[in-house]
């Protein structure tokens, strides 16, 4: 399992959320510690994408605060929450189908340049040598990823569960302190499951990357996680070890339907 | 002349030091190594492994695919007077483990590593060369490959001088297993370079495992005695990019290694029954006259080459059983006959040859 620290590294307290009115998270707490594979579950509209949107700024939440790496913020923005280390990938593949894999992993080198763009449009000063580090980074992600074989392939040629990887790689490519993982296996067969979780393990392992990730399939959450966080309706439910969550009332409750039909019944 | 593989090497490191002796992929890019290094890498794995109790006479059991460290390593153990046993990673090898119950293993990774690890006896050193996934179970024992260029405390003896010593052991499925002294690599070396006028120049790629008496008889041993080029792809599913990337001008393989080449360019042939496809079965055709053969070369042939990383190939080497007719006829439109090559010291059919003793290195 993964080298988990006790200091935490991300932490929400008492975040909510709604869109014109409508609640879509309330008032969540929980934390999340250096090292650890955190997972977010929950049915569908439970808020676990939105709860990830407002860990890296995309959403801002309406009350509530956000903790990260030492720091309470009110308002990230998600530039800042990539420069802060955190990266993440998402539900739907957000990749520049055009390019090819390699292109797209040092797309996610960008925040790590320091040369301007005159310097690397004339290919002048520090451009170059940076150019080499990118490449070399990008080029240890892809291996590590097994993805080198299509280096040179363009995206959209690739199959659904290899674009899925070459997602994950361009996030891994920012040396993320905090890797936030929208279902990053959802649509995939067993067999590229296996592969995946196996990917994530590794991840955490050898890069000591902090994990929060999204899943559906509650066998590889168990297996895979920490740490589970459950969510129903915006509302936390559960919090604890994989052991302590499967024996949870209220999470059986709610993935077996017993509290929706009793409220319908009413 | 040499009478051993160590003494080989230095014979090239001492004529041609500055020249490519091996070419592999790390990262995307090819990295070359020259002779000089090359010596200069094995004497100084010699001395490490030495240092860790290797001697003349023990045998390094290696678990790995077609890699330039493997390779650096097998030289080094044969350096010290000792025998080298090549195992395919992809294979179940625990069965062979518990009887041969080897005492210096070098495993690839976490695979290899683990079927080491399931037999009884611990070897007294492990060495593995990619360390993933490793530091998460018991990994005592277990050092990288690495780490044996920081240990070198003293410089590696004279290496071993007798053509009878063993240099590499194969251990066939139904069989006593098989030593092969340096003596006959280089004399079956020998051999092939003047059958196949080998030179310098060549550029061979290794791309399968070394698990074969194949690779060691006819790429390694006039590897060393004709100090041409080896190279190494950057893995098993990259070989046909990098087959493509190199041009060699020699390679190895079996009718199935060939197939499997023949299968992967009809595969993105045009559809039958297109303008396309009847342009390459008009230019594909045997016996075509000059001036048939000059269009078609040049309208399907050499692109078909250049795709099939085969445009510079010179000796296209065939262990085993022959081609099928089609593979044969394919191959052949494309003026590529591959020689069959008879392991020379030890005479069999080339329909008896076992399976798993020829490597697929097309």
């Amino acid at each position: 399992m993964s080298a988990i620290t006790e200091s935490v590294l991300l932490r929400l307290d008492d975040i909510s959320l709604s869109f014109k009115g409508v609640k879509a998270i309330t008032s969540i707490s929980f934390a999340v510690k250096t090292g650890e594979i955190c997972a977010l579950i929950g049915p569908n509209g439970a808020g676990k994408s939105s709860l990830l949107n407002v860990i890296n700024g995309v959403y801002q939440a309406q009350s509530g605060s956000v903790s990260y790496a030492g720091q309470t913020r009110r308002r990230m923005r998600p530039h800042q929450a990539a420069e802060r280390g955190i990266a993440r990938t998402f539900q739907n593949i957000a990749l520049f189908k055009g390019m090819s894999v390699l292109d797209n992993v040092l797309t996610g080198r960008n925040l790590k340049r320091r040369s301007s763009w005159v310097e690397q449009m004339l290919r002048l000063g520090r451009a170059p040598r940076e150019d080499d580090e990118q490449r070399r980074y990008a080029e240890t992600i892809i291996e590590f990823l097994r993805i080198h074989p299509w280096r040179h392939v363009l995206v959209g040629k690739l199959s659904y569960g290899l674009q899925k990887r070459v997602e994950l790689a361009r996030a891994l490519a920012a040396e993320p302190t905090l890797l936030l993982l929208d279902e990053p296996m959802a649509g995939m067969n067993a067999e590229e499951k296996t592969e995946m979780t196996q990917f994530i393990r590794d991840i955490n392992r050898e890069f000591g990357t902090t994990v929060v990730l999204i899943e559906h399939d509650i066998g590889v959450v168990m297996g895979l996680c920490d740490h589970v966080v459950v969510l129903d309706y915006g509302r936390k439910i559960g919090d604890g070890t994989p052991e302590q969550v499967r024996a949870n009332p209220e999470v059986i409750a709610a993935y077996l339907g017993t509290r929706r039909s009793r409220a319908e019944a009413r | 002349m040499t009478q051993t593989l160590p003494q080989a090497l230095l014979l090239q490191a001492r004529t041609r030091g500055t020249k490519t002796a091996l070419r592999y992929k790390r990262l995307g890019i090819w990295q070359a190594r020259s002779w000089s290094e090359v010596a200069t890498d094995v004497s100084r794995l010699a001395a490490a492994l030495q240092q860790l109790g290797f001697s003349r006479g023990d045998d390094l059991l290696i678990i790995s695919q077609a890699r330039a460290e493997a390779l650096l390593l097998a030289l080094a153990a044969q350096w010290l007077g000792g025998s080298v046993t090549l195992l395919d990673p992809e294979l179940d090898n625990r069965p062979l483990l518990v009887r041969l119950n080897p005492a210096f293993v070098l495993a690839e990774a976490l695979d290899s590593v683990q079927q080491i690890r399931d037999i009884d006896q611990p070897p007294r050193v492990l060495l593995y060369l990619d360390g993933r996934g490793l530091n998460a179970g018991d990994d005592h024992g277990l050092s990288g490959y690495a780490e044996l260029f920081t240990r070198i405390i003293a410089d590696a003896p004279e290496p071993v001088t007798e053509a009878a010593a063993t240099a590499f052991v194969f251990h066939p499925a139904d069989g006593q297993p098989r030593p092969l002294s340096h003596g006959q690599l280089l004399e079956g070396a020998r051999k092939l370079i003047t059958r196949e006028s080998l030179s310098a120049g060549e550029e061979a790629l290794a791309a399968r495992v070394f698990a074969a008496s194949g690779q060691a008889r006819y790429l390694l041993a006039p590897w060393l005695s004709a100090g041409f080029c080896l190279n190494f792809p950057e893995a098993l599913a990259t070989r046909d990019t990098d087959r493509r990337e190199l041009g060699p001008t020699l390679v190895l393989g079996t009718r199935e290694s060939y197939a499997r080449l023949e299968h992967w360019a009809r595969e993105r042939l045009p559809l039958p029954g297109t303008l396309s496809h009847r342009l390459y079965r008009w230019a594909m055709a045997p016996d075509a006259q000059l001036f048939r053969r000059w269009i078609g070369y040049w309208l399907i042939r050499r692109p078909l080459l250049d795709v099939l990383g085969m445009s510079r190939l010179r000796v296209p080497l065939l262990v085993g059983p022959a081609l099928s007719q089609e593979s044969a006829a394919f191959f052949g439109a494309l003026g590529i006959h591959p020689g069959s090559w008879q392991e020379p010291s030890v005479l069999r059919e080339p329909a008896q040859a076992p399976a798993h003793l020829i490597s697929h290195s097309v």
